[in-house]
């Protein structure tokens, strides 16, 4: 009798959490379809955010011709670097946007749409925005990935560590923006925070030394969501790959945990508004 | 011109209130900075290099002017705010007030930059004296030379980019043609002065904005020569003409596609 209760519960479990990623996936595709409304604007969004990206190009061209390696890194590095870094962002900002204006949201009293909805309320706000012009940041990561380093193998990691760098990029985001829920200032420098994270994530992490390598691993985790999995890319080793993933449970765990404590002091603004 | 003076000054006194604003913005500038800084001292690998004429400290320093010039007229105004007005059919409104849109928009956003980039600046020259420490054969003269270049190179900019937010007029988004324009002067005009590049190359980068916007001013702060003041302020005056014609242009032909729809 007992296994059975058990065996009922845990199919309602999965059933709830299948029932939940659906309706996620089809908030992504319903967000994904309004920005292709006006397809001119779409694709112009998508095609110049990937020459956007290419610009980076001629920077790391001109400093490889004064110098042959930078910070450890030869050109083909830099640009895996720069493929994981872009594909990252552009998974994060392609599935979670509105994580990372989140401090608006609490801070404008704005979360109570969410608040109401038979659903998840933090994936009901994670998945409630797209920016259409990430799809260019991942294309852009995935071509550079062919261009300079393709192999099976490789692949196979980039899509894994593309992964782990956007979970961790969301994790960190929706753990600043969730600071918002005790300080108004939070916001400017969580976003400050976060902008960090993605600048140093396109800069080699050997041109930084001491007391800066070790900020970049723990205080703005660049180091666990591009510097590491690059190195591992180059160089595999099992342990690393377990701190990387170790690292993104817990910063989601910690990230997820001070949502829902920060959300027990929400105050509403009485706005009306409606989510259909 | 009364009524663009008032425009002026009653948005710098908005944006006086907003100061703190600022000064958390410079997180993100100190944070750019600080890469730009450790990579350059790492291509400088014997301090006593020089890499396209320029010592370790004037590339830093030259790096810290653009990114300043950069940072404080980063303003929404000549971008989101045309392009929100444009898209949002505001602009039917604001283009029968009894001033020039594009010129409204203009003095805003000198309104705007006076207060940021005189915060920026004093910051950066804060952290690039600790960080760095002083710019070799600097005078307070040179500084005050060079700023008739520094608001020649802002205001240009602000034209630009006013140029480009124009296009939604014609479509939707000008967003991303901002991003392109970003990039050609954050990649290539804030972090290399041109004689990095081959020489080939430096003719036709003296025709982009880069020259006038980023190179010039930074170029005078950073090793002031007079021959070279003479050409980047002729290369500017010339470069903003062109802007305002171009811009006007645009906004004319632009009006003349609106429709309203009423409301």
């Amino acid at each position: 009798m007992i296994t059975k209760i058990n065996m009922s519960k845990r199919i309602n479990t999965i059933t709830t959490v299948k029932n939940q990623l659906q309706v996620c996936m089809l908030s992504v595709k319903y967000n994904i379809m309004r920005g292709m409304l006006n397809r001119v604007t779409f694709l112009t969004n998508i095609i110049f955010m990937m020459l956007n990206n290419a610009a980076f190009l001629i920077q790391w061209i001109i400093l490889f011709r004064l110098k042959e390696d930078i910070g450890g890194y030869t050109l083909r590095e830099v640009m895996l670097q720069w493929a994981l870094s872009a594909s990252s962002y552009g998974l994060a900002h392609l599935l979670f946007a509105r994580v990372f204006s989140l401090s608006e949201l609490i801070i404008n009293g704005k979360l109570d749409s969410y608040l109401v909805q038979p659903k998840n309320v933090l994936l009901g706000v994670m998945t409630s925005a797209t920016s259409t012009s990430s799809i260019g940041d991942l294309l852009y990561g995935l071509c550079i990935l062919c261009i300079f380093c393709f192999s099976f193998r490789n692949l196979l990691l980039f899509l894994l560590f593309t992964v782990t760098g956007a979970t961790i990029l969301t994790a960190y985001a929706l753990l600043m923006g969730s600071f918002s829920f005790w300080f108004v200032r939070a916001d400017m420098v969580g976003n400050n925070l976060v902008s960090s994270m993605v600048n140093f994530s396109t800069y080699p992490d050997g041109i930084f030394k001491g007391a800066v390598k070790f900020l970049l691993y723990l205080i703005i985790p660049t180091g666990m969501s591009i510097y590491l999995p690059v190195h591992l890319m180059v160089n595999f080793d099992v342990g690393q790959l377990f701190i990387v993933l170790g690292f993104m449970f817990l910063l989601l765990t910690a990230a997820i945990f001070t949502f829902y404590r920060g959300l027990r002091r929400y105050s509403s603004s009485n706005l009306m508004n409606a989510r259909t | 011109m009364r009524k663009y003076a008032v425009i002026y000054r009653s948005i710098l006194m908005e944006n006086l209130q907003y100061a703190m604003n600022v000064i958390m913005g410079f997180i993100t500038y100190f944070m750019i900075v600080f890469i730009l800084m450790q990579l350059w001292n790492y291509m400088y690998s014997n301090p006593a290099d020089l890499i396209a004429g320029y010592s370790r400290q004037q590339m830093i320093w030259y790096v810290m002017i653009t990114e300043t010039i950069w940072f404080g007229t980063r303003t929404a105004t000549v971008t989101n705010q045309v392009t929100a007005d444009i898209k949002g059919g505001n602009i039917a409104y604001l283009m029968n007030k009894p001033y020039h849109y594009t010129l409204y928009i203009l003095t805003k956003y000198t309104g705007e930059w006076s207060i940021r980039l005189p915060i920026y600046a004093v910051f950066a020259a804060a952290v690039g004296v600790i960080m760095v420490g002083r710019l070799p054969d600097f005078h307070i003269i040179t500084l005050l030379a060079a700023i008739p270049s520094v608001i020649l190179g802002i205001t240009i900019q602000g034209v630009f980019k006013l140029c480009i937010s124009l296009i939604s007029f014609w479509i939707e988004d000008s967003n991303p043609f901002q991003w392109i324009y970003d990039k050609l002067i954050l990649v290539i005009g804030t972090i290399f002065p041109v004689e990095i590049f081959p020489e080939t190359l430096q003719p036709l980068l003296k025709l982009t904005p880069i020259y006038t916007v980023c190179y010039g001013p930074a170029k005078l702060l950073v090793d002031f020569q007079m021959d070279k003041y003479l050409e980047i302020l002729l290369a500017q005056v010339l470069y903003l003409g062109l802007g305002i014609l171009l811009m006007f242009f645009l906004y004319g032909k632009g009006v003349k596609k609106l429709y309203v729809n009423g409301g």
